[in-house]
C-alpha cells in the first residue's frame, strides 16, 4: 500500500514537499498491562488530510489520546516544529492542535453557544474578543441547521446534532490542525455524509485534517493519504 | 511488522460443564470464608470476654462490636449496594432511646425490650422508606442528612428522654447480681449478636441477592431492565440499615446503661460515615474492622485523646490515599501480594480477576471471532421453548411520547409475529430509543398501548416486562464495572427477583446462576473471557457480553440499541450471523443506523421520522425506497 | 415590628449559611467535590485573627491580612499534596462520596489543629464597623451583622457574573461538567480547581472575620455551621452560587419566623423537615435526580 510505506519513512518523504505539522515518532501507549500501541511513527505535513484507519481496538484512538496528551504515551511528538511535552493537553491546545474527542465530550449543562465559544479559549480569555472573533462566527456559521438550537443545552440535542457542536466548538479555536476522532461513531448515514462535506470545507480552507476513521470507504472521500494501525502498530 | 508484545490472556477455554463445577467451587470457598470471619468473631470475643472482660480492653471490645453491627448494615446498604442515606445515627439512637424507655420507664427487660424496639424499628423505616427511597441518589442522601437535625432538635428538646443529657437505665442485657457476671454477659450477647450479623451480612453481599444489590448500586436502570425490583429492593436496603442500627443502638444501651444526646446527631453520623470508610466500605468485615480501628485509636493512649481530631483528619487521608477500599482493602491486597510470591500462577488469575482496569484497546482480543453455537444445548432449549404460531406476540398502538412539551413519538403502531428480526431505523433523534424504552418499560408513554402476547404491559415496569420475556441491550454499554463476565451475564439468570432479601440469607443460587450464564456464554463463543473483568476487555466485546447478557434468560422478545455501534465491518458481518440465528429462535427489534446490516439481516424495516414511522417494508424495498435514500443515506430525492 | 425585626435577623443569619453555600457550590462546580471544610475555614479567620490581636497584640489590620493570606497558603498546600495525589494520580478516586471524605479529614485536621493552637473555649475577631446597633424605626440592625450580609450578597453576585460574562467562569463550569472537554480547547481543570478551592477558602476566612462578633466560634463551630451551608447548597444543586445565596438567606429567613411565631423549641426540628420534605417532593427542580456512585 503506497500510502502505508509513505507513512513508515514519516518525515524524511514529506519534508522535502512541504513542512511538517506534526512529527510522530517511536509513540507507544500502555494502559496497565495492556500495550495499545507499539512504536507508532509517521507524519503529517501541512495543508494534508490523513485518515488514521484499521479495525477498532486496533489503537487508532489511543494514537491521537497519545498524541494530544489524554494518554501517558512513550517516544516523542513535535507539532509544527516543536516538540510536545507528554501529558499536557493544554500545550497542544494552545499550540495549533485541537482535537473533536471520540463520543464528543461536550458540557452538557451548557448552552450551545456557551459550548462553541469555549473553543475560543485555547487562544483568548476575553469573552467579549472570542464573540466577535472570525473564528467564533466562522464556527457558528459552519452548521446553518444549529442555528435554532443555540440556546438549548447541549445535552438535550441529538447524537448528530452533538457532534455538530463539537466539531464547531474545535473550529473556534482557529486550530492549524484538527483533529477529528470517529466523527460518525452512532451517526445515521446522512448525518455523516453532512459531517463529511463539512471536514471537506474545512480542508478546503487549507487547515491540517487528522481523521481517525474505522470506515476506510468513508475516509478515502477526503483523506489525501491513509495510515493504516494494526494491532497497535502501524502498518 | 515489529514484535507484538503479549497481551494479557484470559484463561485456558473452558466448556460449561467445567464452568459450572467452578461455580459451584466458588460458592463452597465463599461460605468457609463466612464461616470463618463469623468464627474469628466469635473466638476472639470468648477470649477477651474471659480474659478482659472488666478491662479497658474489654469495655472499648464491646463497644466497637455495638458500632460494628450499625456500620454493618451501612457496608450492605451504602457501600454494597451505593443507597447513601445518612439516617444511621436516627436509628441507632430509636434503638438505644426506646431500649431506655421500655427499661427505666416501663421495666422491661433489655433484652425484650431490644428485640421490641428492633422490629418497632423495623416498622418506622418500612413506613419512612416507603417516602424516601423514592427519592433519586442524591435527593435522597440530602434529604436523608436532614434527619439526624431533625432527630437532634426532638431528642434534645424532650424531656421524658432526658433533654440535652441523655438518658440512664439500669436493665443490663445480662440481668446478674454480680456486677462481673452482667459485664461477661453482656459482652457474649453483643458478641453472639456481631457474629450472626456478620455471617448473614456476608452470606447475603456473596448470594445471587448480592449480585441484584451491587448491579442495582452500580447502575439502577440497567439492574430494572434485567429484572431486579429496584423500588423493592430499595425499600429492603433502608429497612435492613435501620434495622440493624436500631439493633446497634439497643446493645448500645443495655451495655454502656446511659443513653447521651449526642448519640442521635450528625457528629455520630460522620463518624460511623468514618468508621465505614475506614475500614472498607463494601464489605461486613471491612466495617467491623473499621468500627474497632476507632474505637481503640481514640483511647490508645492520652497523647492521642487529646489530639484525636487531629490524627483522624490525618488517618482518613493516609488511608483512602493507599487504599479506597480502606483497611479491608489494604489488607486484600497484602494477601494477594503475598500469594504471587507463594504461589505466582494462581495470584496471576486472582488479580486478574479482581482487576479493575480501564477499558483498553487491547491488541490481542481484537481478532477473536464472534461465533455462535447453534448445536449446542442453550440453543436447543430456546428453540424448544418457543410456541409456534404466527399470532402477533409483541404489538403496540396509539404510541404517544412526549417529554414536557417536545413531543417525540406520535401514533406508533406495531404487531411484530414470534420470530424473526426486524429492523427500526431513522435519522438521529427520530424516537428510536425512546421506542425501545417504551417497549422495555424504562419509559412509560404518555398514551397508547403496549401488548405481549394479547397482555396489556403498558403500565408494568421494566423488571416485570423482563419477567415476561422482554430483554434489551442499551446503545451506551451498560456493564456492571468490577464483576467478572459471568457475573455481568448471570444477572440476567437470578432466580432471586421475585424473593426478598431475607431469602439470600438462608439460600444462594449464584451458582447455578452462573451455571447458566456460562451456557449463554458459551452460545456466543465467549466462555473463554468468563472470568475476566469486563471493565478490561475491548468495546466490541463489551458489546458482545452486553448481547449475552441480552439472550440468557433466553427472552421471548430482544431489543437491541445500536449493538453495531464501534464494530468493524469484519465483527459487523459476524454478527449479522448471530443475529439471524438468534432470530430464529425469538423476535429481535433492532436499532441501528448500519443499513446494509440492518437490509441483510432484517425481514422486515420500519423506519422512523420526527417520531413517526414513515416507511415499512423489507429489505429490497428499503433499499430502493426513495424516503429511505433522502432521509438516511442523504440522496438527493429522485424527483 | 416584630415581624421586621425577625426578618432581618432570619437575613443575617442566612447570611451565613448563604456564604457558605456559596463557597461549596462554587468548588462543587469545578471540581465536582463537596467542601465540608469550608466552616473551618471561617473559624481559622476568626479564632487566628484573635489570637494574633487578643494574645500576640499585633495591630488589627496586618493580623487580618496575614490570617487570610495563611488560609490561602494552606489551601494551596493542601491542593498540592492530598488533592493531587487523590484525583490526579494513579489511583483516581471517583464519586461524590469517597472524595466528600478527603474534604471531611480536612475538616478533622483543621479543627484539631484549632484546638492545639486556640484552646476550647469561644473567642471572636475585633469588630470592624463599631457602635451601637443602628436603628430606624422600631427596626434595630448590628453593624457586624450588615456587613456579613453585604457580604453574602456581594460574593454571590460576583460568582454569578464570573460564571455569567467571563469567558473563564464558563471555563469553570466547563471544567466540571467534562474533563476531556475541558482539556482539548486548553483549560487547564487542575488549576482552576486550586484556585476556586484557595479563592473559597479566603472568601470563607474574611466571612469569619466578620461574622464572629455576633456568634463566636470555637474549633469546632466550623463544621456545624458549614454544615447548614452545605444543605442551603444543595438546593441549588450544587452548582448556581446565585441560587445558593437565595437559598441560603431563605433558610434564616423561615428558620427565624418559625423562631418567632411557631415555637422556639422545635423551630429547628420543623425547618429541617421542610427542607427534607422539599427535596423528596420536587428532586428534579433542585438537580438533585442524580446517582450517588463510587
Amino acid at each position: 500500500m503506497p500510502g502505508a510505506a509513505q507513512a513508515q519513512e514519516g518525515a524524511a518523504v514529506g519534508a522535502a514537499a512541504r513542512r511538517p505539522a506534526l512529527r510522530v515518532e517511536h509513540l507507544s501507549i500502555k494502559y496497565g498491562d495492556v500495550v495499545a500501541v507499539h512504536d507508532a511513527t509517521f507524519a503529517v505535513d501541512e495543508g494534508e488530510c490523513v485518515a488514521l484507519v484499521g479495525p477498532n481496538g486496533n489503537g487508532k484512538s489511543s494514537i491521537v489520546m497519545g498524541i494530544v496528551g489524554l494518554a501517558v504515551r512513550g517516544g516523542r511528538v513535535d507539532l509544527f516544529g516543536s516538540e510536545a511535552p507528554a501529558r499536557n493537553v493544554n500545550w497542544t491546545a494552545r499550540h495549533g492542535l485541537t482535537l473533536v474527542p471520540e463520543r464528543r465530550h461536550l458540557y452538557p449543562a451548557l448552552t450551545v453557544l456557551d459550548n462553541v465559544v469555549l473553543g475560543c479559549y485555547s487562544w483568548t480569555r476575553n469573552l467579549r474578543k472570542a464573540r466577535t472573533s472570525a473564528p467564533y462566527e466562522r464556527a457558528l456559521a459552519l452548521f446553518p441547521e444549529l442555528e435554532r438550537h443555540f440556546r438549548q443545552r447541549a445535552g438535550t440535542l441529538s447524537g448528530g446534532q452533538q457532534q455538530m457542536v463539537a466539531i464547531a466548538r474545535g473550529m473556534a479555536a482557529d486550530p492549524r490542525l484538527l483533529a477529528v476522532d470517529e466523527p460518525c461513531l452512532g451517526l445515521a448515514e446522512a448525518v455523516s455524509k453532512r459531517v463529511y462535506q463539512v471536514l471537506g470545507e474545512i480542508h478546503a480552507e487549507g487547515r491540517t485534517l487528522v481523521i481517525v476513521e474505522e470506515d476506510p470507504r468513508r475516509a478515502l472521500q477526503l483523506a489525501t493519504r491513509q495510515v493504516e494501525v494494526r494491532n497497535g502498530v502501524v502498518v | 511488522m515489529a514484535a507484538i508484545p503479549a497481551r494479557l490472556r484470559p484463561g485456558a477455554p473452558e466448556g460449561a460443564d467445567r464452568a459450572a463445577g467452578e461455580g459451584r467451587r466458588r460458592r463452597a470457598t465463599g461460605l468457609t470464608g463466612q464461616l470463618s470471619a463469623t468464627g474469628v468473631v466469635v473466638v476472639a470475643g470468648v477470649v477477651v470476654m474471659a480474659f478482659w472482660a472488666q478491662q479497658y480492653i474489654g469495655s472499648v471490645f464491646v463497644l466497637a462490636l455495638t458500632y460494628a453491627v450499625v456500620t454493618a448494615g451501612m457496608a450492605i446498604q451504602i457501600g454494597f449496594s451505593q443507597q447513601v442515606a445518612f439516617s444511621q445515627s436516627v436509628f441507632m439512637g430509636l434503638g438505644a432511646y426506646g431500649v431506655a424507655v421500655l427499661n427505666a420507664d416501663a421495666g422491661i427487660p433489655s433484652v425484650l425490650a431490644m428485640l421490641i424496639v428492633t422490629i418497632g424499628s423495623g416498622i418506622v423505616a418500612l413506613l419512612l422508606g416507603r417516602i424516601v427511597t423514592k427519592a433519586p441518589g442524591l435527593a435522597l442522601a440530602v434529604a436523608s442528612l436532614m434527619f439526624p437535625l431533625i432527630a437532634t432538635g426532638y431528642v434534645t428538646s424532650a424531656n421524658y428522654l432526658g433533654g440535652s443529657t441523655g438518658m440512664p437505665l439500669t436493665g443490663n442485657l445480662f440481668p446478674s447480681s454480680s456486677i462481673s457476671a452482667s459485664v461477661v454477659g453482656n459482652g457474649l450477647i453483643v458478641v453472639a449478636v456481631v457474629a450472626v450479623v456478620v455471617f448473614i451480612g456476608s452470606r447475603l453481599l456473596g448470594s445471587d441477592l448480592g449480585l441484584e444489590l451491587y448491579t442495582l448500586g452500580v447502575n439502577e436502570q440497567a439492574a430494572a431492565a434485567m429484572g431486579v425490583v429496584t423500588p423493592r429492593r430499595k425499600l429492603e436496603l433502608f429497612v435492613l440499615g435501620s434495622m440493624l442500627a436500631a439493633l446497634g443502638g439497643a446493645l448500645y444501651a443495655g451495655t454502656q446503661l446511659f443513653v447521651p444526646a449526642t448519640l442521635v446527631g450528625v457528629t455520630t453520623e460522620l463518624s460511623l460515615l468514618m468508621m465505614l470508610f475506614i475500614g472498607g466500605r463494601r464489605s461486613v468485615i471491612g466495617a467491623v474492622i473499621g468500627a474497632f480501628a476507632i474505637q481503640y485509636v481514640q483511647g490508645a493512649s492520652n497523647y492521642i485523646s487529646i489530639h484525636i481530631l487531629l490524627i483522624e483528619g490525618v488517618l482518613i487521608t493516609v488511608i483512602l490515599l493507599i487504599e479506597p477500599e480502606g483497611l479491608a482493602g489494604i489488607g486484600l491486597r497484602l494477601r494477594q501480594a503475598f500469594r504471587r510470591r507463594v504461589a505466582p500462577g494462581r495470584a496471576a488469575a486472582a488479580t486478574r480477576r479482581g482487576a479493575t482496569g480501564t477499558a483498553a484497546a487491547g491488541t490481542g482480543d481484537a481478532t477473536a471471532a464472534v461465533t455462535v453455537r447453534q448445536d449446542g444445548a442453550f440453543a436447543t432449549s430456546w428453540a424448544a421453548q418457543a410456541t409456534g404460531g404466527d399470532a402477533s406476540l409483541l404489538s403496540c398502538a396509539g404510541i404517544d411520547m412526549a417529554f414536557g412539551g417536545l413531543k417525540v413519538l406520535s401514533d406508533i403502531n406495531l404487531a411484530l409475529p414470534q420470530r424473526g428480526v426486524f429492523g427500526l431505523c431513522g435519522p438521529n433523534g427520530a424516537g428510536k430509543t425512546t421506542l425501545l424504552n417504551v417497549l422495555g418499560g424504562s419509559l412509560q408513554a404518555s398514551s397508547g398501548t403496549v401488548q405481549l402476547a394479547g397482555q396489556d404491559i403498558t403500565r408494568l415496569p421494566a423488571a416485570e416486562r423482563f419477567r415476561r420475556g422482554v430483554s434489551r441491550t442499551f446503545q451506551a454499554v451498560q456493564l456492571i464495572r468490577g464483576r467478572s463476565v459471568v457475573d455481568n451475564v448471570a444477572v440476567a439468570c437470578l432466580d432471586s427477583n421475585r424473593s426478598s432479601l431475607a431469602r439470600g440469607i438462608a439460600f444462594s443460587h449464584l451458582g447455578a446462576a452462573r451455571g447458566r450464564a456460562f451456557e449463554a456464554l458459551d452460545y456466543l463463543g465467549m466462555g473463554a473471557v468468563a472470568d475476566v473483568e469486563v471493565s478490561s476487555l475491548t468495546l466490541e466485546r463489551q458489546r458482545m457480553v452486553e448481547l449475552a447478557r441480552a439472550v440468557a434468560s433466553k427472552p421471548r422478545v430482544l431489543l437491541l440499541d445500536e449493538p453495531a455501534s464501534g464494530l468493524s465491518e469484519v465483527q459487523r458481518a459476524e454478527l449479522a450471523e448471530v443475529l439471524r440465528e438468534i432470530g430464529r429462535h425469538t423476535c429481535v427489534v433492532l436499532v441501528e443506523h448500519d443499513l446494509d446490516l440492518v437490509a441483510s439481516v432484517a425481514e422486515r424495516i420500519f423506519v422512523l421520522a420526527a417520531g413517526g414511522i414513515v416507511f415499512e417494508g423489507d429489505g429490497e424495498s428499503f433499499k430502493a425506497s426513495d424516503v429511505v435514500g433522502t432521509l438516511l443515506m442523504g440522496r438527493a430525492p429522485t424527483a | 415590628m416584630k415581624l421586621g425585626n425577625l426578618l432581618i435577623a432570619g437575613l443575617i443569619s442566612g447570611s451565613i449559611y448563604a456564604v457558605f453555600a456559596v463557597c461549596i457550590a462554587m468548588w462543587f462546580r469545578v471540581s465536582n467535590i463537596l467542601n465540608l471544610a469550608v466552616g473551618d475555614f471561617a473559624m481559622l479567620g476568626a479564632l487566628g485573627t484573635d489570637h494574633l490581636v487578643r494574645v500576640l497584640h499585633w495591630p488589627t489590620a496586618p493580623a487580618i491580612v496575614t490570617v487570610i493570606v495563611a488560609c490561602g497558603v494552606g489551601a494551596y498546600l493542601y491542593d498540592k499534596a492530598i488533592l493531587r495525589l487523590a484525583l490526579d494520580g494513579r489511583r483516581r478516586q471517583e464519586g461524590i462520596v469517597i472524595t466528600f471524605f478527603f474534604t471531611f479529614a480536612l475538616s478533622f485536621f483543621i479543627e484539631g489543629l484549632a484546638e492545639v493552637l486556640f484552646g476550647t473555649n469561644i473567642y471572636a475577631a475585633p469588630t470592624l464597623w463599631q457602635g451601637n446597633s443602628l436603628s430606624w424605626g422600631g427596626l434595630h440592625f448590628e453593624r457586624a451583622g450588615l456587613l456579613v450580609l453585604a457580604c453574602a450578597v456581594v460574593s454571590g453576585i460576583a460568582f454569578t457574573a464570573y460564571i455569567r460574562y467571563t469567558l473563564s467562569g464558563k471555563a469553570v463550569e466547563a471544567s466540571g461538567e467534562s474533563y476531556v472537554g475541558a482539556s482539548i480547547v486548553g483549560i487547564d481543570t487542575r488549576r482552576y480547581r486550586r484556585n476556586i478551592f484557595i479563592m473559597t477558602g479566603m472568601l470563607a476566612a474574611v466571612f469569619g472575620i466578620l461574622q464572629s462578633p455576633l456568634t463566636g466560634y470555637a474549633f469546632n463551630s466550623g463544621g456545624t455551621i458549614g454544615f447548614t451551608g452545605f444543605i442551603a447548597a444543595a438546593y441549588a444543586g450544587y452548582q448556581k452560587p446565585g441560587r445558593a445565596v437565595l437559598a441560603g438567606v431563605a433558610i434564616g429567613v423561615v428558620e427565624s419566623l418559625l423562631g418567632g411565631y411557631v415555637s422556639t423549641q422545635y423551630n429547628d426540628t420543623i425547618l429541617y423537615a421542610i427542607l427534607a420534605a422539599l427535596v423528596l417532593i420536587r428532586p428534579s427542580a433542585m438537580g438533585l435526580d442524580v446517582a450517588v456512585g463510587g
